[in-house]
């Protein structure tokens, strides 16, 4: 073969990859039909706000702002209070439905998983517009955020598509029996809006998280130490209760009496909103999923 | 009679002193005193949590044991007990004394208002324990160190 013609196999090739890689990231637009007729429930959408820990990241005004330093680089929390600025108040159901379930914006283009779209995927679409009522209601924040400060190659946005190829995915993850309504609830609270294993379950290289280990705590992303495995195993909270974990959940406080530390001590504010069913169903999940021991470093 | 009191108020004074003297560190006293504090929170939360049967004279002493811890917390951090024993205590509490005063008055006055409500049933313990546990809470989040994380 003479040096030609490999060059020219060699631009067919790339222009193949460059062309699939186009493909596999394409971000379509899914249409979500009934947004519109929605008839929402504000205390439903209130209750979301709190087990999804909204404020927990973006702030009590919604205004967005807050850094979150992670190994792919520095992204910026947004304003998320229906500023029709500086915030999302002129989204419709539609784009609301797009960025949650798919972490794609109105834009067209991706969200970074640091928006943890991946749990909220599994959410239900009536939940998740009850839930844009709900920040609707709220007050606007004029806070200007700036946009995220990221390292090549996840400077790239259109990538993601590529990384949601392999862990975009709105089943559960724990096989569980259906005919258990609490357990159902709890399956839900805890692996949809309430995105627990965001922390408690480590990450694979690319960042996604190993479900094969769920649950069964992760590296702190606030620095030292480790986000406590919450599986029943005796390396995780084996010992405790259901009404244990209920009642830490209201309360702040470890069976032992210890109060809650660290970034748990803003989550279990949000739990500490929740209504006892929703608690002893969050219980109930985590008394039933498997139980792993920690990971050896 | 008057002299024994009087001799009596000495000793309860030098009290402090004595168990310096005997070796107690400011670090181990108010370990000790946490220790008790957390046991009475086990008998409270125990009830809140349905563990336990509401008894109120158990509550009432429960509050005592706080209003006692909380007169004298404050007075267990002196320089030079920063460190060791162990201690979980962070170093804000002498960087920001302010705010770790602050934050023991108003643990205090929960307490205070608690005794105050006197419980007499289990819905009625609830709105008196409440803000005395978030105190607990608040405090250890600024002022004590995390080992979890």
């Amino acid at each position: 073969m003479t040096a030609k013609k490999l060059a020219w196999w060699l631009c067919i090739l790339l222009a193949l990859v460059v062309g699939l890689f186009w493909l596999l990231t394409s971000s379509r637009e899914l249409d979500f039909s009934g947004p519109d007729s929605h008839s929402a429930d504000l205390a439903n959408g209130e209750l979301l706000f709190h087990a999804g820990g909204c404020a927990s990241c973006h702030g009590e005004a919604l205004q967005g702002g807050l850094e979150m330093k992670t190994d792919f680089g520095t992204f910026l929390v947004p304003n998320i209070s229906p500023d029709l600025e500086f915030g999302i108040g002129g989204w419709s159901g539609n784009d609301f439905l797009n960025a949650m379930k798919f972490g794609r914006a109105p834009e067209g283009h991706y969200y970074y998983p640091a928006f943890p779209y991946t749990s909220y995927s599994r959410a239900s679409a009536a939940d998740l517009l009850d839930l844009k009522a709900y920040l609707d209601s709220l007050p606007a924040s004029r806070n200007p955020v700036a946009g995220h400060d990221t390292q090549f190659p996840w400077s790239i946005r259109r990538g993601i598509g590529l990384w949601n190829l392999l862990y975009l995915d709105d089943g559960p993850v724990v096989d569980l029996p259906a005919q258990d309504e609490q357990l159902m609830r709890g399956r839900y609270l805890v692996e949809a809006l309430g995105h627990c294993a965001e922390c408690h379950t480590p990450r694979g290289p690319f960042g996604g998280l190993d479900t094969s280990q769920w649950l069964a705590g992760g590296p702190n992303p606030d620095g030292d130490g480790k986000v406590p495995n919450i599986t029943p195993h005796e390396d995780g909270i084996g010992g405790w209760s259901e009404q244990d974990i209920a009642y830490y959940l209201e309360s702040g406080f470890t069976p032992d009496y210890d109060v809650v530390g660290g970034s748990m001590a803003e989550v279990q504010e949000n739990t500490a909103r929740l209504s006892d069913p929703d608690r002893a169903a969050i219980a109930a999940y985590l008394k039933a999923i498997p139980a792993l021991p920690n990971e050896v470093d | 009679m008057a002299r024994f009191s009087r001799i009596f108020v000495i000793l309860a004074l030098l009290f402090p002193l004595s168990q310096a003297l005997a070796g107690e560190a400011p670090q181990e006293i108010r370990h000790e005193v946490m220790e008790g504090v957390r046991d009475a929170a086990k008998s409270v939360g125990g009830m809140l949590k349905g563990e336990l049967e509401f008894d109120a004279g158990v509550v009432k002493e429960s509050f005592a044991t706080w209003a006692d811890a909380a007169a004298t917390f404050g007075d267990l951090f002196p320089a030079g007990s920063e460190s060791g024993y162990d201690t979980e205590a962070r170093d804000t509490i002498w960087s920001d004394r302010d705010g770790f005063n602050a934050a023991l008055a108003a643990w205090s006055e929960a307490i205070d208002a608690g005794i105050a409500a006197n419980p007499q049933s289990l819905e009625e313990l609830k709105p008196a324990a409440g803000p005395i546990f978030k105190q607990c809470k608040a405090c250890h989040e600024d002022y004590r160190v995390d080992d979890e994380g």
